[in-house]
């Protein structure tokens, strides 16, 4: 027993730190829902409150770029809905899937494998988990965490979001992931190789998991590989280093593996939208 | 010895808040952010022991979870670099290290060879970052992603916190 105390006396340090590790790993790995929830919201209190005042101040440095973005989405809106005016009459409002509320970003992180976005609004505005969250050019994510006033968003650019999506000509439907460097481009796979897709086919949400509605843009296919050429490739070590990017690890075979080039900016984020769906429990149900 | 507990803690908010507010919103070239943080671990006072080192750095590393929406990440990384860095010391400095702290951190990097101070903090440099990011992907999968993103974010932190140490060194003169 002496032995076994002196030997912790001795070695106190290394105790100290794997008993603190311990605590670090437990709070990374702590699938217990409720206490994650109540960490970030201790931590949405003390960060997202010097978070938003210092982006007041910033803010200012951008209002020009955004007026001109509102409205010229004001514009396309405008010509949009003299469309529908036209064909049909607006009597049928009442049944509409989906509703939006307007928030604004507050915090928002391109560094990690995992990226996340804080919006100024949560519990308290009506948002709630699994909503998706858009931007005037295209898809943003998904909620994946609320609190009284703030949400925190799944970034598309997260390795663990899976958005379903297709090809507006051909109607091919695949899941859109992210590689994990490149910024600008996602990945279209599970498209199988017979389909006739070209470079520069423009891709829309698949509207499958009613948490985007079905064809809001996403953006452009940049480039295609199939499996036939990714063999030859691979024996080129400069081709190699290059594909580190497009992520050799998504390559199945039998399919093709589509590259997006997302028509939004996610480093320049502003006014966003939030999909709220109706119809998502009675679908649920049928899915089950 | 508590004006050395002070100068911690104005390091410490110096730098928690520096790298919450501007460094990790930086994304260089996209999605590169400088660790200008582990400046705050590189230059710690040899003085104070080891456990309260840890300590700080727990809650150091905390705090810029809170900042990053993250949790348990920075803490672990920058414990871990608390816990290694005596051994790190002894290892690049040999003799010249003293476990006592009475040399003081300006003593090691005026007084010492330029690829001692180099080895030294690149090796922090990068064990936080393959620690931090093998933990926020947390699979053997993307072992290559790793790898290459910690060699890029590593170089870009190099230089940012020599800066950064070189002008801290300045101003104590």
């Amino acid at each position: 027993m002496q032995q076994i105390i002196d030997f912790i006396i001795r070695k106190k340090d290394v105790v100290v730190y794997f008993v603190l590790l311990s605590l670090s790993l437990g709070l990374l790995l702590n699938s217990n829902y409720f206490h994650k929830s109540k960490a970030i919201l201790f931590s949405n209190s003390i960060s997202n409150f010097t978070t938003e005042n210092f982006n007041y101040l910033n803010e200012y440095f951008k209002l020009k770029e955004i007026n001109f973005k509102l409205s010229e989405e004001n514009l396309f809106l405008k010509n949009q809905l003299e469309k529908v005016n036209q064909n049909i009459s607006l009597d049928s409002l009442t049944d509409a899937d989906f509703s939006y509320k307007n928030a604004k970003v507050i915090s928002n992180n391109l560094s990690s494998f995992k990226n996340k976005i804080v919006i100024n609004k949560g519990a308290n505005h009506g948002l709630k988990t699994e909503m998706g969250v858009i931007s005037s050019d295209g898809i943003i994510g998904i909620i994946d965490n609320t609190t009284k006033n703030y949400s925190s968003v799944m970034s598309v650019l997260n390795i663990e979001t899976k958005i379903n999506a297709k090809v507006k000509r051909t109607e091919h439907f695949g899941t859109l992931e992210w590689g994990g460097i490149d910024t600008r481009y996602l990945l279209l796979n599970d498209i199988s190789e017979t389909a006739k897709i070209k470079v520069g086919d423009s891709i829309i949400s698949g509207g499958m998991s009613l948490i985007f509605p079905e064809g809001i843009n996403i953006g452009v296919v940049s480039k295609i590989i199939t499996q036939s050429q990714t063999l030859t490739d691979s024996e080129n070590i400069v081709v190699k280093t290059k594909s580190l990017k497009t992520n050799n690890l998504y390559f199945r075979e039998n399919y093709l593996n589509i590259e997006v080039r997302l028509h939004n900016d996610m480093s320049n984020l502003n006014n966003v939208y939030i999909i709220e769906s109706f119809n998502k429990q009675e679908f649920q149900k049928v899915n089950q | 010895m508590i004006s050395v507990y002070l100068l911690i803690l104005k390091r410490f908010l110096f730098f928690a808040l520096l790298q919450g507010l501007i460094f990790n919103n930086f994304d260089f070239f996209d999605i590169y952010d400088p660790y200008v943080c582990l400046v705050f671990i590189i230059t710690f006072p040899t003085k104070v022991n080891k456990i309260t080192f840890m300590m700080i750095s727990f809650v150091f590393g905390f705090t810029l979870d809170l900042y990053s929406n993250s949790l348990g990440i920075n803490t672990a990384a920058c414990l871990s670099i608390a816990f290694l860095r005596s051994y790190i010391l002894n290892f690049v400095f040999g003799s010249f290290y003293d476990p006592h702290g009475i040399k003081l951190i300006k003593n090691y990097v005026l007084e010492s060879t330029f690829s001692q101070k180099f080895l030294y903090i690149t090796a922090i440099i990068l064990i936080h970052h393959l620690i931090l990011f093998s933990l926020e992907t947390f699979s053997f999968k993307f072992i290559s992603l790793i790898l290459f993103k910690t060699l890029i974010t590593s170089l870009i932190s190099l230089i940012f916190c020599t800066t950064f140490i070189y002008i801290m060194i300045k101003n104590e003169k």
